[in-house]
């Protein structure tokens, strides 16, 4: 079980840079990669903890929207915590 | 300094790690990769290799427009929810950002055992991965009495472009009080919920401008993607211009006549003074003549796309039976990105992840009413097997249905900036 803590730790644990830009594909099909915002919000430039505190929210589902519930289902702490890292890494 | 310095520094440098692991590639040579189509796929494809291998794979995209006109979003250019212009894409994004090879010719055979790629100027390009992402071709001859020459008087605008032009064209300039005939394509095809879609933004139109016309829809199927939500949209916005015939009910169409506008059914004869005829499909041309085929698609290889007839082969998109993922450009860019791992893992060495599919099929009712359809999927021996989905409901609220529409907006600008920029 994700600890939702965890969005506070300064180590992400298990974050693998590599795994985070290619996992970070799935995401540019809709989040516009050029960071336009229009309809969908944008993440590029989105801060550590904010990115993991969002994907937690859809996780347990507290936060509504079916396609992010979706992709947040499958992601893993591995998961997270290296999109996070490669986030971190963008400008 | 320049993109196109860096990547000649930094292919050199890489050249002579992959000329050491790769003992079958020539010193100093890239490892060449040759996609064919681009388009959801093979755009995507092409991109993520050239990109993610930072100039140590040479990568030729071989597309014969030099225009691409989405399907997504051509029916909402339908409703006049879209300007033409706005679902155009060139391919300077792919050339000038991540040097990519473009070569707009047609590519017209394959040989396999030499590994090249034989292109309709007689030149030929030889490859060490070759992708195909075709698209579909049209069997014309599955719907009595359509041709390649019946296409201008019932479009079947299943590949975009000029089709979906003369389409609207014709939409707007129906008699008032006309009937239009929309025949959708048998399963399997490109976009399960398109026809329907289509048929919502045509009744868009005939409600602003020709609200007493009538639209039929002669199905071959007996139901349809998202049967309930578009039925009770159809309901909602277009009250008794809509009338669903099954394919039970009508009991087969036996002859279109494009002369007359008539289509034959055991039911009756319906007479169109506009129509849409979409017949059944199958994988590009170029796929059967690779030899990637097993019937009318390419059987693949689950985790890696990669064609179950020849390793050095991958097919993309619509081209492939990647049941369970349904033929859309979201399934096809996804793939694409599964396939692009694959490759830079086999010619370069680079970490190759587990595989991840995912698709969502937006579709717009009406103003502001958007639905949608998802699922994730991932790589068993057998197939791509759907791991969880959703579907919008019934009944939803207004403001939800204007969310998701807009949240089409947002894919469409994600989904070309990701294939094309
Ligand atoms: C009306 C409609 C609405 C749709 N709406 C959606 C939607 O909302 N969402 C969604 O995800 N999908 C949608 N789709 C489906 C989507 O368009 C396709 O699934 C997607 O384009 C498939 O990608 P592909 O790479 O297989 O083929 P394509 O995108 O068709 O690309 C194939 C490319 O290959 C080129 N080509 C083919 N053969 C050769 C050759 N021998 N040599 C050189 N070039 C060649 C073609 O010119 C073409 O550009 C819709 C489709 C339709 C018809």
């Amino acid at each position: 079980m994700i600890n939702k803590s965890y969005a506070d730790q300064k180590q992400l644990v298990g974050a693998d840079v590599d795994y985070g830009e290619h996992l970070f594909g799935e995401c540019v099909t809709c989040h516009n990669s050029t960071g336009l915002g229009q309809g969908i919000p944008k993440i590029t430039g989105m801060k550590t903890s904010q990115f993991i505190t969002k994907i937690l929210a859809y996780k347990t589902k507290e936060k509504e929207n079916a396609v992010m519930q979706m992709v947040a289902e499958r992601l893993g702490e591995e998961e997270i915590n290296s999109l996070a890292l490669y986030l971190s890494k963008l400008k | 300094m320049t993109k196109m310095k860096r990547r000649t520094f930094v292919g050199l440098a890489a050249a002579t790690t992959t000329a050491l692991s790769m003992p079958s590639i020539a010193f100093g040579a890239l490892p060449r990769v040759v996609v064919i189509g681009g388009g959801a796929g093979g755009a995507t494809a092409a991109k993520y290799i050239a990109k993610d291998s930072k100039g140590a794979i040479d990568v030729t995209l071989v597309e014969a427009s030099k225009r691409y006109y989405t399907c997504f979003f051509s029916n909402l250019y339908l409703g006049d929810f879209r300007a033409y212009g706005s679902i155009g894409h060139n391919y300077y994004g792919l050339a000038v950002n991540h040097g990519v090879n473009m070569v707009h010719e047609w590519a017209l055979s394959v040989n396999n055992a030499a590994k090249k790629v034989n292109l309709g100027s007689g030149e030929s390009i030889s490859y060490d991965k070759l992708v195909i992402s075709p698209g579909i071709d049209l069997k014309f001859e599955s719907v009595n009495g359509y041709s390649a020459e019946a296409q201008s008087k019932m479009p079947h605008a299943w590949k975009s472009g000029t089709q979906v032009q003369l389409l609207k064209n014709q939409v707007k300039g129906m008699k008032k009080g006309g009937t239009f005939v929309m025949v959708p394509p048998p399963n399997p095809y490109r976009c399960p919920p398109g026809p329907y879609e289509r048929v919502s933004m045509i009744a868009h139109q005939f409600k602003k401008s020709n609200p007493t016309a009538k639209i039929v829809i002669l199905d071959p199927k007996n139901k349809f993607s998202k049967q309930g939500l578009f039925m009770e949209g159809w309901q909602k916005h277009y009250p008794g211009m809509i009338e669903w015939i099954s394919a039970e009910t009508h009991g087969g169409i036996k002859k279109i006549n494009a002369a007359t506008m008539e289509f034959e059914t055991d039911l009756d004869t319906f007479k169109a003074d506009a129509a849409s005829v979409v017949p059944a499909q199958k994988a590009g041309r170029i796929a059967m003549n690779a030899g990637v085929n097993n019937g009318d698609w390419c059987p693949i290889v689950p985790a890696s796309m990669q064609a179950q007839a020849d390793e050095n082969i991958y097919v993309l998109g619509d081209a492939s039976i990647a049941k369970s993922m349904p033929k859309s450009g979201f399934s096809a860019n996804s793939q694409a990105k599964v396939a692009a791992n694959h490759i830079r893992g086999s010619l370069t060495g680079s970490k190759v992840f587990t595989p991840r599919f995912a698709n969502t099929c937006w579709s717009l009712v009406a103003t502001n009413d958007g639905i949608k359809v998802g699922a994730n999927y991932k790589a068993t021996n057998e197939k791509i097997d759907k791991t969880s989905g959703f579907i919008s409901k019934t009944g939803e609220d207004s403001n939800l249905r204007k969310a998701t529409y807009e949240e089409s907006i947002g894919w469409y600008s994600g989904i070309t900036s990701d294939m094309f920029s």
